[in-house]
């Protein structure tokens, strides 16, 4: 069930009942209930890969143990869980990708290589799930971390059904620990997820799913459109996955509110960067931090050597765009960020932008505004190649970009009217802005408005979500991942 | 109380031009003349034959033609109608017509539609009941939720008894018994890609309810599938599933495209509907199996 669907209302507030009034009575009720309702979450898009966050939950708690009394063998047991946790995600996703990669390098060179690719199915959250119980094996190898001995807490952890298929991949020293308290419900916090639930369902049914309709005809039929419809393409895809994948972080993270639990903010209004550098610290923090702590750093980081740092970023951005897709646009895609952020590291302005762009003031500095608005446009091309089929059809997109196509008004003209998706995006960027010194937009809004007003303007985003979302269940984009 | 103000800004915001309003869809008094239909409807007692089905069903039982062979008949078929507004229909209206026979039009296409477009029309242009808010809560979808919405304010606050529509709408005409007659029109023949019919079991199932439905009032079902060009029904290569499927049920099933021979140019005015020459012979057709089966 996906969480902008009427099965899963259903769903959260059955369990959200159980867990507040009927099973309250200890921590312990609690997990088995939180365990008991993310498998049945999970168990809803394939019950048959239930067998398979249960072995990777097992292992990892195991090999946790194990860590601590096998003092000799730590390194054996943590290569263990590397193995077992990428092993699984390899051979799920990139089995075939890598076969039909080697069919192809081997046909170029003249050679047929016969061999057969297999019909398997992606287990829906793997790639989010198995970084969250590495994270634990990794934690614990370092000695960040204690290992637990409470299996119920260990499996809540790992398949808490809000973060469980899209993230955020959350850090077991921020969210065991949670698991380990009886909850109290604080109405406040209740409240102001129920407020992130809001706001992420707009950016999903509003402006995601309006900005897909015409990525999709735009892409889909590439070679018929001009290049300024092309880059007015990039730029509803920049919106569409921001608004997907962001949206689904907020509802996630206020429905985890619901129960008591926090999660780690997964964006940070991106789109209000001033460079690559900035972008990266403020889109999907839970995977880049990831990255940075269990790869670039063991690497050996900014350390060393210019060939080696160059070294290191080439390899976390790779990574990176390999973890989003069995495709090599997503290699691509990881490399043109590498390529942009390099120059920052290597002249030393990669932490330029720390702070909030403007402050605590609505204007922002007219330089910071043109910084935002290259570094967006930038963003947005890269985003080609993450949407296009192949990178040649991504080229072929960038090349009429940088045409004289791009000198016309974009013709999208019998296709609806983009005109108001663009006034929604507008829409978006104003409400965000507003709230750009907030963890979401409609952060503690009691403090700055009264209960009319404040009900007004949630009845105003029900009404816009009501009007204009895409009337049939649509799946989020980092659920392919 | 946000949901009541979600309700007032829909009712408020329903006259905003189309492109702002994408979720709703108003098809109040449009295509069909389903308003004049089910207005008609209201009225009608003890018939014949009813019919039911899409709008294969309203452009293709002339009920004139029936009078004139001495049955008292009532069309209540609509746009894209699926087993799931049929039963709705009949649900409402069975009782009060209480026909000896239900002639249940079944196209195909309308086994797999997801319904939406019908769930709209018969919400839009009749009374708002239980059966109503029933029909919204099984489809599901906001744009319907937000016709049931406006349908309720225009009952409460339009009069809408004493609302009329045109008989006559560009080239349709509503004929009392709820036919359209379309203006004599020809077709020009297409061909169309080899494809298949898709079945939903779960449409299926419903129309097993249906004549369940009809069944407990004494009511006998015949299942009628109404020509299409012969083109279009060629296309289709799994035609005698669908036979097949129908056969095997316990009520007649006549499949026109095959008793029948018409012409696609002169019979038809689009790939799916008879003209008012194709619709006589089908109905005379009709007539004379009913009446050779002794029904």
């Amino acid at each position: 069930m996906i969480f902008n669907s009427f099965s899963f209302l259903i769903f959260i507030t059955v369990v959200f009942t159980l867990y507040w009034v009927v099973n309250n009575k200890s921590i312990a009720h609690q997990n088995l209930l939180i365990v008991v309702a993310s498998y049945t979450f999970y168990g809803w898009w394939d019950w048959k890969f239930l067998s398979l966050i249960m072995f990777s939950t097992l292992v990892d708690f195991s090999i946790g143990i194990l860590l601590l009394k096998k003092e000799r063998r730590r390194k054996l047991l943590l290569a263990t869980s590397i193995i077992i946790n990428i092993g699984l995600l390899g051979f799920f996703k990139y089995f075939n990708f890598f076969i039909d990669s080697l069919i192809n390098s081997v046909a170029l060179l003249g050679y047929e290589l016969n061999m057969t690719t297999l019909n398997i199915g992606l287990p829906i959250g793997i790639s989010f799930y198995s970084f969250q119980t590495l994270s634990y094996t990794f934690d614990i190898y370092k000695r960040k971390i204690e290992p637990t001995r409470d299996f119920i807490a260990f499996a809540a952890f790992v398949s808490f059904f809000p973060q469980l298929v899209a993230g955020p991949i959350e850090r077991a020293s921020s969210l065991l620990p949670q698991f380990y308290q009886k909850k109290v419900f604080d109405l406040k916090k209740a409240v102001d997820g129920l407020r992130q639930i809001l706001w992420g369902l707009f950016k999903k049914m509003v402006i995601a799913d309006n900005c897909a309709e015409y990525v999709n005809l735009i892409f889909d039929s590439s070679n018929d459109f001009s290049g300024s419809t092309l880059l007015l393409g990039a730029f509803f895809f920049s919106f569409q996955i921001y608004g997907d994948f962001s949206g689904y972080s907020d509802i996630a993270i206020g429905s985890a509110r619901l129960f008591g639990v926090d999660l780690n903010r997964n964006f940070a209004y991106p789109y209000f960067s001033r460079d690559i550098a900035e972008f990266w610290r403020r889109w999907h923090i839970s995977l880049s931090t990831w990255f940075r702590d269990y790869l670039y750093i063991p690497l050996g980081g900014s350390r060393g050597t210019i060939i080696n740092r160059v070294k290191n970023t080439f390899v976390i951005f790779l990574v990176s765009g390999l973890w989003h897709g069995a495709n090599w646009t997503f290699v691509m895609w990881g490399l043109i960020h590498a390529v942009l952020f390099i120059p920052l590291l290597l002249g030393k302005k990669n932490r330029n932008h720390m702070d909030i762009v403007g402050g605590k003031r609505m204007a922002a500095p007219v330089g910071d505004v043109l910084r935002i608005i290259s570094t967006f446009i930038i963003v947005s091309i890269s985003w080609i190649f993450f949407r296009a089929d192949s990178i040649g059809q991504a080229i072929n997109i960038v090349d009429r970009i940088f045409s004289f196509s791009i000198v016309s008004i974009p013709d999208l003209q019998g296709y609806g009217d983009p005109i108001v998706t663009i006034l929604l995006v507008v829409l978006l960027i104003g409400v965000e802005w507003i709230g750009k010194n907030k963890k979401h937009a409609l952060e503690n809004m009691e403090n700055l408005m009264s209960r009319p007003t404040r009900w007004a303007l949630y009845s105003i985003l029900i009404f816009l979500i009501g009007m204009f979302m895409v009337s049939d269940e649509t799946p989020f984009i980092y659920f392919q991942f | 109380m946000s949901l009541f103000i979600y309700m007032l800004l829909v009712i408020l915001w329903w006259n905003a031009p189309g492109a702002f309003k994408p979720n709703v869809n108003d098809p109040f008094r449009s295509y069909g003349h389903t308003f004049s239909r089910l207005r008609e409807a209201d009225s009608v007692t003890d018939i014949d034959i009813l019919f039911i089905g899409s709008s294969h069903s309203y452009r293709g039982f002339d009920t004139r033609i029936f009078e004139r062979n001495g049955l008292a008949t009532f069309n209540l078929g609509s746009g894209a109608q699926t087993p799931m507004q049929t039963k709705i229909l009949l649900s409402r209206y069975l009782d009060k017509m209480s026909p000896k026979k239900i002639i249940y039009e079944i196209y195909p296409g309308t086994l797999s539609l997801d319904g939406l477009e019908s769930t709209l029309d018969i919400i839009a242009n009749d009374k708002v009941d239980y059966l109503s808010f029933l029909l919204g809560f099984k489809q599901f979808n906001i744009r319907s939720t937000n016709m049931l919405i406006y349908s309720i304010y225009r009952t409460l606050t339009s009069d809408f008894e004493r609302l009329e529509e045109p008989d006559i709408k560009g080239k349709d005409k509503y004929i009392s018994g709820g036919y359209v007659e379309k203006e004599l029109r020809f077709f020009k023949k297409v061909n169309y890609p080899s494809q298949n019919w898709q079945l939903n079991s779960e449409k299926l199932f419903v129309v097993d309810e249906i004549v369940d439905l009809a069944n407990q009032c004494g009511i006998e079902t015949v299942f009628v599938f109404a020509p299409i060009t012969e083109s279009l029904y060629n296309s289709y290569c799994n035609n005698n599933r669908i036979d097949s499927v129908f056969k095997n049920k316990k009520e007649k099933y006549f499949n026109f495209n095959i008793l029948l021979n018409l012409d696609d140019s002169l019979h038809f005015y689009d790939a799916h509907h008879l003209n008012q020459n194709g619709v006589e012979m089908f109905n005379e057709a009709l007539i004379d199996m009913l009446n050779s089966k002794g029904m």
